[in-house]
Formats: structure tokens, sequence, C-alpha cells
């Protein structure tokens, strides 16, 4: 029995034309999962790696650091020092904001000038170097700086450094723009749903030309298991942070690669040199670095996700004596006989490790091994782990570390006077080291207007050993973090933890 | 009738005066915002100048009675964790998510409950009561934060039927909502079990047997109305239990409602929109305890509020 009754017919016709028009709008989407939502779209409105991650697909920089940690023209063609204070930028022509106006150095000049200029803005400790942005034409600009300014670069290439529409912030303002931004990166705004997804689409007019993926989708997925059943049931195609004891059952998916990704995190212990605390005595200190075997602790608590290093560098980081990286000082009996040279027996010394609870991976397990590290040459430890911000008020800020805390620190300038900086006499880290080696400071200060680099990479790789020498901190290791890539992506992670997509794929 | 209903309104602002101090407080004593923006090296000048222009500089009273002001001209003040935005737009644009999924999860809890709680009373202490009452014992055990992920794990990624997590479209309610409201099915199928049980043993049920009515209608009509009082109490009384599950389920399902809003203000101390959570969800929980008690006089005649 064949049926012929119209409404089949005009049901049937009606499947086959929508299936034709699925396929032929198929639309090339790669979906991203993040722990943590973006705090909205102002470039100078936060300082968070994870909010970056999104926004540098929106907003371009004047220099890009690419994959490799090289910077390359972006917004701006061609640079030079042109004074001691002063980078002349020759800007690109030819590039169109997502609303169709044309870019001009007003642009350049109305977004610099405000971070360097707003102190209560969460980046503006990095831009406040500059004094000045002259528009000379509508592609060219000078950058004044207060001084002299060798990390320029470092400085316009880094998180928070986007670059605005002076004419669409004017006239819907800050509070408009968060809803709807707008700004040359090759994907443009659609949608912002909080905690939910956010939804950018190829901007056809790009500088670059039309990015591979038509869409791109980044969703707020908080819990680690959640994200990587996403992964493997193909609902999303690249998620950071996979727990390594996830690791297997995501590889057996066969649909996912597991990346491992470098940080520039390095895990260390910030050491209180005060007289009044035993680990004043530097031998104490030494004591403590040696009685921790590194790589153990990498292996034992971080699955192997990590680097040993003794100073907080990492490859990329422009400054660091890179000897000091991929290795550590382990060594159990020296430390007993330098505890014994300080005048005490281990046992009669208890030391305090202080940390953290959920701010980094696996910190609090990382508190536990360190204390136990300690008890295996007979001192006896106390342990103190805070949820993060009760840590930051209760002992962070409150300049209350006993003996040392355990901290994990970035470092977006990729530099190694940043890595630094907070360590100096009258710094930020004043009270909660109480170390002063002056030195250091006039090795600091020589680097910070430096503007010949060899010269300046001498003062800072002399520092360095100054830091390793007397331990106000004591490295630890890098953090290296896993990404899932689903196999119908070809991507990269990178060292700054961007979610770049101009660099995705899709794999046929 | 409209009277009580006015006196009740009138009782909530008090108890949402207490709760917007205690949250204040609170917030305020377990953490510092500030401290949470920047990175770990800030500079002090830094800290200070984002608490000048967070306000948080000045004392506490003093914060509170800027808040309180404002509060009466139904402003809750802006969001830390998203930039300087109201709060109360951003806490009432996730709530039809978290009432969407509160409703489904009740839904999901009656449908349940309600003929299983019957089921195990009929047949007391045979083999269907025995089943219900081990689910019912299962369901309030299992945390639902655990049987969140083993239902992902089974459904979404091994039988791959339903999506993993996110709001789109019906599918993706049918996790959470059971998540959620699993437990609460658990306790109203006990709740139903018992008080019908106690209720098939009154006189007036003897009597209607004894009249000779069908057994189904001594049931439905005599039996089950009666002891639906209690079941519409807890019933009401748990819609605060379900938006503290909410939470969890939101979490884990990455559900964007007020329970995922309350977690990440809480771990960024975005003290406006906390507070704007609590008191929202305060607002919720009194209106549903205020229509359980409009639902007795309809459901009981012998209550009345006129």
């Amino acid at each position: 029995m064949t049926t012929r009754h119209p409404l089949v017919r005009t049901l049937a016709a009606a499947l086959l034309g929508a299936l034709l028009l699925g396929f032929a709008s198929a639309e090339r989407e790669i979906v991203i999962a993040q722990g943590v939502d973006v705090t909205g779209f102002d470039p100078h409105g936060h300082h968070t790696t994870a909010v970056e991650a999104v926004h540098v697909n929106l907003f371009d920089y004047l220099i890009f650091r690419n994959a490799d940690g090289d910077l390359e023209p972006a917004l701006a063609v061609a640079w030079e020092p042109i004074a001691e204070d002063a980078w002349r930028f020759e800007l690109r022509e030819g590039v169109v904001w997502h609303d169709g106006a044309p870019f001009t150095g007003e642009d350049v000049k109305f977004t610099l000038e405000r971070v360097a200029s707003d102190s209560s803005l969460q980046p503006f400790d990095s831009y406040r170097q500059i004094r000045e942005v002259e528009v000379v034409g509508p592609h060219e600009i000078i950058i004044h700086t207060h001084g002299p300014e060798p990390l320029m670069l470092n400085r316009i290439s880094r998180l928070s450094s986007g670059i605005v529409p002076k004419h669409v912030v004017e006239e819907i303002g800050w509070e408009g723009f968060d809803e709807a931004p707008i700004g040359t990166g090759p994907y443009r705004f659609v949608e912002w749903r909080r905690d939910d997804r956010i939804i950018l689409e190829a901007f056809d007019d790009h500088w670059r030309g039309r990015p591979a993926f038509d869409r791109v989708v980044h969703r707020t997925i908080p819990e680690d298991s959640t994200r990587v059943a996403e992964l493997i049931t193909g609902g999303v195609h690249i998620a950071p942070n996979v727990p390594p004891q996830d690791v297997e059952r995501v590889l057996a998916s066969g649909a996912v690669a597991v990346e491992q990704q470098p940080t520039t995190r390095i895990m260390l212990l910030i050491m209180n040199t005060h007289e009044d605390a035993i680990t004043g005595d530097p031998r104490i200190r030494e004591a403590i670095e040696l009685a921790i075997d590194n790589q153990l602790l990498v292996d034992a608590v971080m699955g192997g996700l990590g680097v040993p290093t003794r100073a907080r560098l990492s490859p990329g980081i422009s400054g660091s004596p890179m000897e000091l990286f991929g290795t550590y000082n382990y060594d159990p009996e020296r430390a007993v006989e330098l505890i014994r040279e300080a005048g005490y027996e281990p046992s009669d010394i208890t030391i305090k490790v202080e940390g953290p609870a959920g701010r980094y991976p696996l910190d609090v397990e990382q508190a536990e091994v360190i204390a136990l590290m300690l008890q295996q040459i007979g001192v006896n430890t106390e342990m103190e782990v805070l949820e993060w911000s009760a840590f930051q008020s209760r002992i962070w800020n409150a300049d209350n570390i006993t003996h040392f805390a355990l901290m994990g620190l970035a470092n977006s300038m990729f530099d190694n006077w940043f890595s630094m900086r907070a360590i100096q006499c009258e710094a930020a880290y004043r009270n909660r080291v109480h170390w002063c080696n002056e030195r250091f400071d006039e090795l600091m200060a020589l680097a910070e207007t430096e503007v010949d680099l060899d010269k300046r990479t001498e003062y800072l790789h002399e520092a360095t050993y100054l830091v390793v020498e007397e331990r106000p901190w004591i490295p630890l290791f890098q953090i290296e973090v896993l990404v899932g890539v689903s196999t119908d992506v070809d991507w990269q992670p990178r060292q700054d933890e961007l979610l770049w997509m101009f660099a995705a794929q899709p794999v046929d | 009738m409209t009277a009580y209903i006015l006196r009740r309104l009138l009782q909530m602002v008090p108890v949402v005066l207490g709760i917007t101090l205690i949250v204040f407080v609170l917030v305020r004593v377990s953490g510092d915002p500030v401290a949470l923006l920047l990175p770990e090296d800030a500079e002090q000048y830094q800290i200070d100048a984002l608490r000048e222009a967070l306000g948080l500089d000045q004392p506490i009273t003093t914060q509170y009675l800027i808040y309180m002001r404002d509060l009466l001209r139904g402003d809750l003040g802006t969001s830390i964790r998203y930039s300087g935005q109201d709060a109360l737009p951003i806490v009432l644009e996730r709530l039809p998510a978290t009432l969407q999924l509160t409703f489904a999860a009740l839904l999901v809890a009656v449908v349940i409950s309600f003929p299983l709680g019957i089921i195990a009373a009929v047949y007391r202490n045979r083999w269907p009561d025995v089943s219900a009452t081990s689910f019912a014992v299962l369901g309030q055990a299992m945390p639902n934060f655990w049987l969140g992920i083993m239902m992902i794990l089974l459904f979404a990624v091994i039988l791959g039927w339903l999506p993993v997590s996110g709001r789109s479209g019906l599918a993706s309610f049918i996790l959470p909502a059971i998540t959620l409201g699993t437990s609460l099915a658990a306790l109203l199928t006990r709740l139903m079990r018992s008080s019908l049980l106690e209720v098939l043993n009154q006189d007036y049920v003897r009597t209607a047997t004894a009249k000779g009515l069908q057994r189904r209608l001594v049931l439905l009509k005599h039996a089950v109305r009666n002891a639906l009082l209690s079941y519409v109490t807890v019933l009401g009384l748990q819609v605060a239990t379900l938006m503290a599950g909410a939470v969890v389920t939101e979490q884990v399902f990455a559900w964007p409602g007020i329970g995922l809003l309350a977690i990440q203000a809480i771990n960024s101390r975005d003290m406006a929109v906390i507070q704007g959570v609590v008191i929202v969800a305060a607002l919720i929980v009194m209106s549903a305890n205020l229509l359980v008690d409009l639902l007795y006089a309809l459901i009981d005649p012998r209550i009345s509020y006129s």
C-alpha cells in the first residue's frame, strides 16, 4: 500500500527541505569550556588570565606574542625607541572595527591613557609608566613614558592590552560597552549569557583574514567532572585544566587528545626572614630548601605535571638565567648539618607550613607533602591551610607568615624584573619576607630603566643569584596544566594560557 | 483573607531586614574582595585605590547605612565581579533558570512520591511497600552532588541519551530535575505512606467502608484528601531545601541559575550579588510558605483565614 495523502507529501517535502537547508548552513562551531565566566568586556576591568583568554579573540593588541613566545606585529606594524622615554609606533592601515569604522591612533591614545591614569583599574600598575600617547598621524603614534622603559613592548603585549574603539565607548559608555563590546579581533561579539555561554562569530573583515571557525562558544562549566564529561561526549572541543586523575578516561574515549601546557606560574615558599623567626637564619632557610625533593613533589602530588626550578622563571621570561630552571638542590643530610650549625637539633625546632586551599592545583596536598619532607629530616611541623580569601586576610595581607607560606606566582609580563619586583626593600612583600638587600635593590633599579637589553640581562642575572643564595623565597616548580583538545580540532595550547581561536583549524 | 495576606506580607519586611544585616556582616568578616581581584604581588597603593573605589575603606556601620539607604530605593548596589554592573538585574536575570529547575524538580518529586506513597500504604509490608520504602531510604541517603555526577556518567556519557550540562532545550532539564527532585521524592513518599496509614486507621474510614463504599472511592475521596494536609505542608517547607539543593545541582550541571551565581559570587566575595541572591531566595521561601498556608484553606474546609 502506498500513501499519497497530500499531508504526507507536504511533510516529506518539508523534512527534505529542512535537511538540505541544514547541510547548506552547516556552521563550523567550536565550543570551549572554562571553569569561570568572564567578568565583563572592559579590557581594563579585570586582571585574570581566564578572562583575557576570551577577550583576546575580540580585541587586538598593538603587538601580539605568538605561540612560540615571540613578539609579532598586530595593530602596530613597526616600532622603535626614538628617545630614552619615547617609542614610536607605526599602526596598521585598513583595520576596521566590528562596526565598520576605521581604526586610528586616536583609539590607541584613548585606550592607553585611560589605563595609565586611573589607579582604581586593576591592570593600572602595568601601564602607569605611560605619560602620554601622542597622535602624530592617523597611523602613527608616539608613547611617552615617565622615564626610560625597557619593558614597553612587554607591557603592551600582555593581558588587558586590547585596544578599544574611542567612538563607541564615548557613545555608549563603559557600562554599555560591557554589554555590547566592539573590537578589531578575529571574532565579533554576539551574545553573553552570564555563567552560561559567550557566543562569538567570525568577523569577515578581520585584517588577518577570516578565521577558520564560523562561531566560537565559550561555556562556563565550573565542575571538573562535568567539563570532562562534555569533552568525552563531544559537547566541548577544548577544555583547560583536565584533572590528572581523569586523563586515562579522557584518552580512552579516542575523541580527545590531552596536551601538556606549561605556564608561567611558579609554586614557591615565601619565607619570613625576620630575625625573630627561626627562618631568619639563612642556614635554616637553606636547610628547608635542601630537605625538599622538588621532583618527588612534582611526581607524587602533581602526577609529573611540573618542572623543578631554583628561581621564579620559566622558558620565555626575558632576563632569566635559565641554568636555574629544570634543576633543584636536594640533600637531606646537609640539611640536618645546617640545622646543627645553626645551633639546633632538628627535633628541637617546629616549622609552620602555611598556605591557601583551592587556589592552586592540589595546593593542600603540596603543603602536606612539604611538611612530610621536613619531618623526614627530623623537624617538627605544624600546618595551617585556609580557604583562599581567609588565607589572604589572615596571613597574606596581614603580613602574618610565621615561617613560610606556599604560593604560586604567574608572570604575565614575561620578564624577570617583573618576577622579582615585589621583594625589593620597599615593595609589596616588605612585611612578608622582611628581606632587604641593598645590592639587589640597586640591580633592580638599574634594570628597571636600562634600555640596553644585554646590560639589563646582566643586572637581572646577578639579582636572581642573590635571591637564590639568600632565599627570601624558595621556588619549587613550574606548574603545567592539562588541556583537553578534541581530535576534530587542530589547536595547540599556549604558555600564556590564552584561548586564541584564530589559530584553531577544523580537522576534516 | 485579603487582610491575612497583607499581614503576612508585612511580616516579611523585618525578616528581610534581619537577613540583610546578618549577610552583610558575614560577607564582610569572611574575606576581602580586593585581595581576590588583584594579583598576589599587587602593591599596597593599588589595594588602597581599589578599596576606596569600592567604598570598602569606610567603617562597616557607614557601609551598612549606605547599603540600607540604597536598598530602600530598590538599589542593591553594584557587582564587584561584574565590574560595576547593578546587582539586582544580575540576580533577576538568573531567577527564571532556577525557578524552572525548582519547579521541574518539584514535579519530579510529586509524580514519583504521590503514587508510590499511596501504593506503599495500601500494600503495607508487602513487596510494593518494601520496594517503595527502599527507594525512599536510598533516595534520601544519596547526596545530590554524587547522584548528579553518576547520572551524567550513565545517561550522558555511557548511553548518550541526554546532554551532559547546560540549559538548552527540554532534554537538558531531565537530569538536573531528577537529581534535585530525588531526595524530596524520597521524603514525600515516606510521608505520604505514613500519613495515609494513619488516616486509614481512623473511624470515618472504617465507617465509609462499612457503608459499602467502593475501596477505591474510600481511599481517594476520604483517606488521601486528609493525608494531603501534611504532604502539602512539607512540600511547601521543602521549597527552601530545594533552593539550597539547587546550588549544588546547578554547579554540577553548569545550570546558569542563582545557585551557580551564588557560588561564583561567594568565591569572589561579590558582596552586592551575594546579598541580592539571599534576599531574593528569602522572598521566594517566604512566599512559598504563605502559599502553603493559603492552600490549607482549600484542602481543609475547617481552616479559614477570614
